[in-house]
């Protein structure tokens, strides 16, 4: 694992930091004067690059003599090649924007992230950040990442008018109903469900779908290899997608192959020819930013629904962090930034661009109706940090490749196979 | 040089001994008193070589001998990554997709090239237009020449070839063909072929224009059909032009790796991972640089394998 403690500890400190959130309270923010070139590797993308374009300019207003320079990587899938890439290249960076667990690891291995623990106390981070986050942010019990912004995995994203279109008064509330919706989707000419497999973003479904069947304790076992790919309670869970698959939710498998999941997104959002996506909340800054659509009235959320075993207070969350390198060329700068995108300022930044800031500080009215069923949803949940993201190495390549195979051909011949083939690659990591 | 070599002859074969031990050491004064001049011009090029080409291809082959994971401690082991490639499915199936993709993509470029340079071949002056309109997709990258066929083939109804199929009454054949295993790497063959298709043409026209005028006429004089002239002359004495687009885009296509990454990005299911795409997602999505330098001088040798007799065979034909 990642030095984020178990499964029990880390669900704990999970929710406690998403209460946390909800909590004002007041704090001295963290000051001093800072100046020269900040240089952040930056690989977000759309909107999102917007809003870590507004959190400079808002860190630049409170500090005027400190200017940004971006290394900006442009990529296509996962993002961690292209950021080992730069960095073996020679590229030199104060800061960088981390969401994956494992690769954090990676690089405190590598020596090339700096501790944040001493900073965390002298700038008094824990007044805008519960202690909560302190450990999703740590590896090996010291803090190398402060995070900025958090996001439920287990949310639906769909249009209103797609609803309405289909008849579909009321959103399912459990799994009977939500299968049931599929005939009246695909009457209304409507796919139910858009999965973008291209690359990654197919695996959402089942890692949901995994937590509600097998809780989030077995989840995070899984992540760590505790229990094989192929336990019965993976087999159990591509049966049920399988089942959900040949309820007709999602076309064509070479459709969802041929997708990435902002084309689905699109499906949903633009075009209207497909009815659920399950993708981060940076879904939901796209669809108010980019598609300008209004948040809770032309688009909503809907949780997971319920499967009746048991295990249906789980969400999938993710979070991304600022990190610095061992070898900043102006770490008081750094450190600086690193502070202040705890505050009030930097959360209210973030909340407005339809992102959740995980600072007690923000200003919670921010937050539209869409963020607000996150954020609630989360807090209310057990929570598992999305598995992919926790896999080593390539296994999650492995991982991701094996369940489109999955997608191509959801036999019990091929589940078999599938997990065999992950707990193969599973296995050169213990 | 080659004076040095060869056994020479003088007229009467008498004193050819004499003569050519003669011409031998006046040869060999020649190349002592030319060679510090020549090596001094060769010498930036040497230099640009020994950079460009001789120093990452060592820094590769040293690379190779390593397991580098992600941005870990390298350990060294040796021929380690060359046994596991062997051992790895899906380089097999890269290398059995390189082979299906480099056949096609060159026949069907230089193919395609080679009938329209003929075709140009008989009214080169009319011809000028179409010839620099496909001339000009070469020169168009091939990442935007993937986003333009990506275009083409997409999934929903405003995907051109679906769009097509549809206007023409086939809709039920409407497909989403990037992402099926079966389609996929024929409609990259073609999006590739398609923009490789102006080097071939303007090479092999090239060579038809150097098919001499007194051959043409002598043939129409002799009441040579207009098929029997392309059949019999001009297709044949093209051929030279022909070998040689056949090499480049040859060399071309086991190299090929833009159209992939923007059209399918090696899927469905690694169904149109060449070799080339293989090394890039193991060095650089894996960073496994190692495994990726090995899987990059396998690619290396196949291309050596294709060049080498490809450039003893031209060096022989020009000497």
């Amino acid at each position: 694992m990642t030095g984020l403690g178990d499964g029990a500890m880390r669900r704990r400190t999970i929710i406690a930091a998403f209460a946390a959130t909800l909590l004002l309270s007041a704090a001295p923010t963290y000051a001093q004067d800072v100046s020269g070139e900040l240089v952040l590797l930056d690989w977000a993308s759309g909107s999102e690059q917007e809003m870590i374009k507004a959190l400079e300019d808002g860190f630049v207003k409170a500090n005027p003599n400190v200017h940004f320079k971006e290394i900006n990587l442009t990529v296509q899938g996962d993002a961690r090649g292209a950021i080992r890439a730069a960095l073996q290249s020679g590229e030199k960076a104060d800061l960088f924007i981390n969401t994956w667990p494992a690769f954090r690891k990676e690089l405190v291995d590598a020596g090339l992230l700096r501790d944040l623990g001493p900073l965390w106390d002298s700038a008094k981070i824990g007044d805008n950040l519960s202690d909560s986050w302190k450990a999703l942010g740590s590896t090996d019990g010291k803090v190398y990442g402060i995070t900025y912004t958090y996001g439920d995995r287990s949310g639906m994203f769909y249009k209103t008018e797609t609803m309405k279109k289909a008849g579909i008064d009321a959103q399912p509330k459990t799994w009977d109903e939500f299968v049931a919706n599929f005939k009246k989707l695909n009457d209304a000419g409507i796919t139910p469900v858009a999965i973008g497999a291209k690359y990654w973003s197919h695996t959402e479904w089942f890692e949901t779908m995994y937590e509600h069947l097998n809780g989030v304790d077995k989840a995070a076992d899984l992540a760590a290899h505790k229990i094989p790919w192929t336990d019965a309670s993976v087999t159990n869970t591509l049966k049920k997608f399988a089942e959900m698959l040949k309820a007709g939710c999602c076309g064509k498998a070479e459709g969802m192959l041929a997708n990435d999941w902002d084309t689905a997104s699109d499906m949903v959002f633009v075009q209207g020819t497909a009815g659920y996506q399950i993708i981060g909340m940076w879904n939901n800054d796209r669809a108010r930013n980019v598609n300008k659509l209004t948040e809770g009235v032309d688009y909503s959320l809907q949780q997971f629904p319920a499967m009746g075993v048991g295990y249906d207070d789980v969400s999938s969350v993710d979070s991304k962090e600022f990190s610095a390198f061992t070898d900043s060329a102006n770490p008081a700068a750094a450190d600086a930034f690193l502070a202040w995108v705890t505050t009030a300022d930097a959360a209210n930044i973030i909340a407005s661009h339809g992102l959740a800031s995980p600072s007690n500080k923000v200003d919670s009215s921010l937050y539209g109706p869409v963020m607000k069923i996150a954020a609630d949803a989360v807090s209310a949940s057990k929570v598992q940090f999305v598995l992919g993201d926790l896999l080593p190495g390539d296994l999650v390549d492995e991982y991701r490749v094996q369940l489109q195979k999955f997608l191509q051909d959801p036999s019990d011949a091929t589940i078999g196979a599938v997990t065999q083939a992950i707990e193969a690659k599973a296995k050169t990591f213990d | 040089m080659s004076e040095v070599a060869l056994p020479l002859r003088g007229s009467d074969g008498s004193n050819s001994r004499v003569q050519g031990g003669g011409r031998q050491r006046t040869s060999l004064r020649r190349w002592i008193a030319d060679a510090p001049a020549a090596y001094l011009l060769l010498l930036p090029v040497l230099v640009l070589f020994g950079f460009a080409v001789v120093y990452p291809l060592v820094q590769t082959i040293v690379l190779s001998l390593w397991d580098i994971k992600g941005l870990g401690k390298p350990r060294f082991i040796g021929a380690g990554n060359f046994l596991a490639l062997v051992q790895d499915a899906n380089f097999r199936q890269a290398a059995t997709t390189t082979l299906l993709w480099t056949v096609f993509t060159t026949a069907i470029s230089v193919g395609a090239g080679w009938g329209i340079a003929l075709l140009c071949a008989i009214a080169p002056k009319q011809t000028l237009i179409p010839r620099v309109i496909i001339f000009a997709a070469f020169g168009v990258s091939e990442a935007v020449i993937g986003y333009v066929w990506l275009q083409v083939y997409r999934g929903d109804t405003a995907g051109l070839l679906n769009a097509i199929l549809a206007g023409i009454g086939l809709g039920n054949l409407a497909h989403a063909w990037l992402g099926d295993a079966k389609t996929a790497i024929w409609c990259l063959i073609i999006a590739y072929s398609w923009a490789q298709t102006g080097l071939p043409l303007l090479v092999i026209f090239a060579a038809t224009q150097q098919i001499s005028r007194n051959v043409l006429e002598a043939a129409y004089v002799d009441g040579a059909t207009p098929m029997g002239i392309m059949r019999h002359i001009i297709a044949p004495l093209s051929m030279p032009g022909v070998r040689v687009a056949l090499f480049i885009n040859l060399l071309g296509s086991l190299r090929a790796f833009d159209t992939i990454y923007v059209l399918t990005g090696g899927g469905p299911v690694r169904s149109t991972e060449t070799i080339g795409y293989f090394m890039f997602r193991e060095s650089f999505t894996q960073f496994k640089l190692g495994y990726g330098a090995a899987a990059t001088l396998i690619l290396l040798a196949a291309v050596l394998l294709v060049s080498i007799p490809a450039i003893v065979q031209r060096t022989k034909s020009t000497t």
